[in-house]
C-alpha cells in the first residue's frame, strides 16, 4: 500500500498563535480521517474568523492537545525558526508472533508535515518604540495585517487539507466496524530532522 | 443503510446511497446556510452516547434532526438521476433603495449547489465484485461528505450565515434557500463575480456522485448589518385606536387595536407588488411583497423561507410598524375605514374578496357581514403558512357564523402574504410540535372560525398547498411541504427580525374568545411573561387537535385560570405583555379580539396608558411619541 504524503504550505505564526493554528489544522485533517460515526462539531478560533469543525470526541481532543502541548515545548527549547509537525495514519499490521517477540508493524498509509515558522517576537517589540508620538500605532496595523494575512494562510491551508483529502481515497483503508467514534491509528510526531538542528 | 448487509440487490444498494446522498448534503447546506431551519443550537458538544436516529447514521454524519423540507425531498426530486441545485439566496436590502422603500429587498443567490449524481454516457465494465465496490463508494463518499461539511465553513456565506442564526439582532438581510432540479443560469455579470469549486466525484457505478458550487466570493457589495433602523415604539394612535376613532366599537380592549392594525397588514400585504414572492416582505423590507397578484401562493414563490415565522401570526400589527416602519408607508393614524379603503384595491385581486372586508373591529360579535370581515381580512393572511411549530388549537368561542365569509381559501394566493413580521427563525426543533402561542391560537381560531377552514395543523396546510404546488417541477415547494411539526411554508422565511419573533409568539393573535377579561388577561400574561415558555405552556396545556368548540373553550380558560398569575389586573396583564414585548425589542399593543364594548375599549386604552408608562419607566427608551 502507498503511502500518500502531503506537505501543507507553511504558515508563518506567533508563539501565541501555535496553539490554535494546530488544533486547527489537526482536527480538520482528523475529521476528514475519522470515517466512522461522528458528531460534528463547530469550532471557531478565538484568534482568526476561521471555524473549523472536530469530530466532537473528547478523547481525541484531549490526545491532541497534548501533543501541541508537546510541542509546543519543544520549539520554546528550540526556537527555530522553522519546525514541523507530522501527523501519520497507519494500519497494525500484527506479524506472525515469534517466541519472544511479538511484532507489530505499523503501515502508514498517510501523512500530513504541517510546516509552521514560528516568528521570534522582535517585531512587536521593535514597533513599539516607533509609536510613541503617532497617534495610530502602526505597530497595531502591521499585527492587523499581519493576523489577516496568518488567516488567510490559514484558510488555504484548510482548503489544501480538503482538496488532498478528497483527490486521495483510494489508499484510505476499509472502515474498522465498531461503534461511536471510530479513528484510524494515528499518531503526531516532530520529525527526527528538525529534532537534531539546531 | 447498514451497507454490510448484502441483502439487498446491487442496485438498490446504488440508489439507496444516492438518495441518501442528496439527502445527507442537503441537509448539510441546509444546516449551514439557513438559520430558520437549524433545529438547535449545536455549539455544544453531543455525545454520541444521546440516541441518534438511523436515518442521521448515514454517511456516519450525525447532524441532529433534519429540517422538515429533507422528508418531502422525494416529493420534488422524484428521480435521483435529476441534479438537485440548492440555491442560497441571500435577501437584502437593495443598494438603490433606502432602508424604508418598501419593496427595496433584492434577492441575490450567493451560493449555488449543484449535488447530482452523474450518468455518463458510456457505461464502463460492472466491476466485478460490486459488493465490496459499493463499500468503497460509500467510504468515499463519506469523506467527500466531510470535505463538504468543512467546505461550508469555509466559505463567505458562513459568516453571515453565523451572524443570523447567532446574535440575538436584527440583521437587514437574510438568507432563504431554494431547491431545484433545474436553475436559471447566471448572468455575466453575476458570473463573474462568482467562483467555481468542484469536489472530486465519487465513482458509484454506473455513474459518479459529484459535487459543485458556485459562490460569490464576496459579499462585502452588500449592505449587510444589524438593522437599526426602527427601534421599538409604542404606537398609541395606531389606527382603530381610541385616540384615532373613539367612536369606532372596539373588538376588545387593546386587543381591537392590534387586531385592527394587524388587519390592515393584512390588508396591505396584498399591495401589488412587481415581485411576485410571498416571501419578499418577509424581511420586512417589501411589505407589499405578497402581491394580490401571488395567486399561487405555492406558484410564485422560487424560494424558501423557512422559518416558520410571524407571518402566519397575526402579530399585532400595531407593533409590527414600529419595528419596522418603512413596512408602512404611511403611519396608521388614519382612519381604519380609510385606510382599508387605500388598500383595497391593490388587493382586489383574485380570491381575495378583500372588497368585502372593511375595517371593523376583529371578532365583533356584530352580525354585520362587513364586521368580521375585518378579522378573516387579517386572518386569512395570518393562517397562511405557518412555520414549523403546529399550532396548538385554540378554542375559538366565535361562532362560525360570523367568519363565514372569510373563507379561508388555502389557493387565495394573498394569504400567502402575510403580516409583516418577518419570522425570526426560531430555534426550536422545527419538528417539536411547539408552536408559539400565538400563531397557535391563531391558527385554530382561523380554523374553528371557518367551517372548510383547513385542520389547524401547520401540515396540514401546508400539504394543501403543496398539492397545488405539485405540477411546479421546481421543486421550490418542496419546503412548503412540511412533515408534521414543520411546516416549511413558501414565505416563511427566517426572518432576520429575530426580536420580533418570540414577542410575535406571545402576542395576542385576536381570537374571539368569550371569556372575560380578566381570563384573558390571564392568559396573555401568563403567556407574555416568556416568550418561550408561554408558547411552550400554552402548547402543552392546549394539545387540542379537532376537539369541539367548547371544550376548546374550556380548555383555554382552564388555562387562563391556572396560568401562572402576574397580576389579575388588565390593565397589569398589558403592562406586562408590552413589557415582555418591549423587552423584546418590540412594542406592541397585544391584541386580543374579542368582543368588545366602547367600554372596553375605552378600559383597555387607560391599560394600554399605564403600559404606556410603565414601558417608558422601565426602558428609558424613547418610546412613545405623545399621549392621547
Amino acid at each position: 500500500m502507498n503511502c500518500e504524503v502531503c506537505q501543507l504550505k507553511e504558515l508563518e505564526v506567533e508563539h501565541f498563535e501555535i496553539r490554535e493554528v494546530l488544533r486547527c489544522i489537526l482536527h480538520t485533517i482528523v475529521f476528514h480521517r475519522a470515517l466512522g460515526l461522528v458528531r460534528p462539531k463547530d469550532v471557531d478560533l478565538e484568534l482568526f474568523d476561521v471555524t473549523y469543525v472536530q469530530c466532537g470526541d473528547v478523547e481525541l481532543e484531549k490526545k491532541i492537545d497534548e501533543k501541541i502541548e508537546h510541542f509546543i515545548s519543544w520549539v520554546e527549547k528550540h526556537p527555530n525558526k522553522k519546525s514541523q509537525i507530522c501527523l501519520s495514519f497507519y494500519e497494525v499490521k500484527n506479524k506472525q508472533p515469534y517466541w519472544f517477540t511479538n511484532k507489530i508493524e505499523r503501515l502508514y498509509w498517510e501523512q500530513w508535515y504541517i510546516n509552521l515558522n514560528v516568528a521570534q517576537h522582535l517585531k512587536a517589540h521593535s514597533s513599539k518604540s516607533h509609536n510613541s508620538k503617532v497617534v495610530v500605532d502602526p505597530g497595531e496595523e502591521e499585527r492587523i495585517a499581519r493576523r489577516a494575512a496568518v488567516e488567510a494562510s490559514l484558510r488555504e491551508v484548510l482548503f489544501q487539507i480538503i482538496k488532498f483529502v478528497n483527490e486521495k481515497k483510494d489508499h484510505v483503508p476499509p472502515i474498522p466496524n465498531g461503534d461511536g467514534v471510530v479513528y484510524f491509528p494515528h499518531e503526531i510526531t516532530i520529525p527526527r530532522k528538525f529534532l537534531s538542528s539546531s | 443503510m447498514d451497507l454490510q448487509s448484502n441483502l439487498q440487490p446491487e442496485s438498490g444498494k446504488l440508489e439507496q446511497i444516492v438518495s441518501q446522498f442528496l439527502l445527507k448534503s442537503l441537509h448539510i447546506i441546509l444546516d449551514s446556510r439557513v438559520p430558520s431551519l437549524r433545529p438547535h443550537d449545536r455549539s455544544g458538544d453531543l455525545s454520541l452516547g444521546s440516541q441518534v436516529r438511523k436515518s442521521d447514521k448515514w454517511f456516519n454524519l450525525v447532524l441532529g434532526d433534519r429540517p422538515a423540507a429533507l422528508d418531502n425531498l422525494n416529493f420534488w426530486h422524484r428521480n435521483v438521476m435529476d441534479p438537485m441545485i440548492i440555491d442560497v439566496i441571500l435577501v437584502h436590502q437593495g443598494s438603490n433603495s433606502p432602508s424604508m422603500a418598501v419593496g427595496g429587498s433584492v434577492e441575490t443567490v450567493i451560493e449555488r449547489w449543484v449535488v447530482q449524481y452523474e450518468y455518463p454516457r458510456v457505461v464502463a465494465a460492472q466491476p466485478s465484485e460490486s459488493s465490496a465496490y459499493y463499500k468503497k463508494t460509500y467510504k468515499k463518499s463519506i469523506i467527500l461528505l466531510r470535505a463538504l461539511y468543512s467546505q461550508m465553513r469555509l466559505l463567505p456565506a458562513y459568516r453571515i450565515f453565523r451572524q443570523l442564526s447567532t446574535s440575538s439582532r436584527t440583521y437587514n438581510f437574510d438568507i432563504i434557500y431554494k431547491v431545484s432540479s433545474f436553475s436559471d443560469p447566471f448572468s455575466r455579470a453575476e458570473e463573474g463575480m462568482m467562483e467555481e469549486h468542484s469536489f472530486p466525484a465519487v465513482e458509484a457505478y454506473p455513474g459518479r456522485l459529484c459535487i459543485s458550487v458556485t459562490y460569490r466570493t464576496t459579499l462585502s457589495d452588500f449592505n449587510l448589518e444589524p438593522s437599526t433602523s426602527m427601534p421599538p415604539k409604542i404606537i398609541t394612535d395606531y389606527v382603530g385606536s381610541p385616540n384615532t376613532d373613539p367612536l369606532r366599537s372596539l373588538p376588545s380592549s387593546g386587543k381591537g387595536v392590534s387586531a385592527t392594525s394587524f388587519t390592515l397588514r393584512g390588508v396591505q400585504a396584498p399591495a401589488p407588488v412587481p415581485s411576485q414572492r410571498p416571501h419578499s416582505w418577509t424581511s420586512g423590507f417589501h411589505r407589499a411583497a405578497f402581491s394580490a397578484q401571488n395567486q399561487p401562493f405555492v406558484g410564485s414563490p422560487p424560494a424558501y423561507y423557512p422559518s416558520p415565522m410571524p407571518y402566519d401570526y397575526p402579530s399585532p400589527p400595531a407593533y409590527y410598524p414600529s419595528s419596522m416602519p418603512y413596512d408602512y408607508p404611511s403611519p396608521p393614524t388614519d382612519i381604519h375605514g380609510n385606510r382599508v379603503q387605500h388598500y383595497r384595491a391593490p388587493t382586489h385581486q383574485k380570491a381575495i374578496s378583500y372588497d368585502d372586508y372593511q375595517l371593523s373591529p376583529p371578532f365583533s360579535p356584530s352580525p354585520s357581514p362587513s364586521s368580521p370581515s375585518y378579522i378573516s381580512n387579517a386572518y386569512p393572511m395570518q393562517t397562511r403558512v405557518r412555520s414549523e411549530t403546529a399550532p396548538v388549537s385554540i378554542p375559538l368561542p366565535m361562532t362560525s357564523r360570523s367568519f363565514r365569509h372569510l373563507s379561508p381559501n388555502s389557493s387565495d394566493p394573498n394569504r400567502s402574504s402575510l403580516p409583516p413580521l418577518s419570522p425570526r427563525s426560531r430555534r426550536t426543533d422545527p419538528s417539536s410540535q411547539e408552536s408559539p402561542s400565538g400563531i397557535t391560537y391563531f391558527r385554530k381560531i382561523e380554523s374553528l372560525r371557518s367551517g372548510e377552514m383547513q385542520p389547524v395543523t401547520a401540515n396540514h396546510y401546508t400539504g394543501q398547498k403543496v398539492t397545488r404546488d405539485s405540477k411546479d417541477d421546481s421543486g421550490r415547494f418542496s419546503g412548503l411541504l412540511s412533515s408534521s411539526g414543520s411546516p416549511r411554508i413558501g414565505f416563511s422565511r427566517s426572518s432576520s427580525r429575530l426580536s420580533f419573533q418570540d414577542e410575535f409568539d406571545d402576542i395576542d393573535f385576536s381570537y374571539p374568545f368569550d371569556v372575560d377579561d380578566v381570563d384573558t388577561s390571564d392568559f396573555h400574561a401568563s403567556q407574555n411573561l416568556d416568550g418561550k415558555k408561554a408558547s411552550e405552556f400554552t402548547s402543552q396545556s392546549l394539545p387540542i387537535g379537532r376537539k369541539s368548540q367548547d371544550a376548546a373553550v374550556g380548555e383555554l380558560v382552564r388555562m387562563l385560570r391556572t396560568a401562572p398569575p402576574l397580576r389579575q389586573d388588565p390593565s397589569c396583564y398589558s403592562s406586562h405583555s408590552m413589557k415582555t414585548e418591549l423587552e423584546g425589542g418590540v412594542a406592541t399593543a397585544s391584541g386580543f379580539f374579542m368582543p368588545r364594548k366602547a367600554v372596553d375599549a375605552l378600559e383597555e386604552l387607560r391599560s394600554f396608558r399605564d403600559m404606556k408608562d410603565l414601558l417608558l419607566s422601565k426602558s428609558g427608551r424613547v418610546i412613545s411619541k405623545e399621549e392621547a
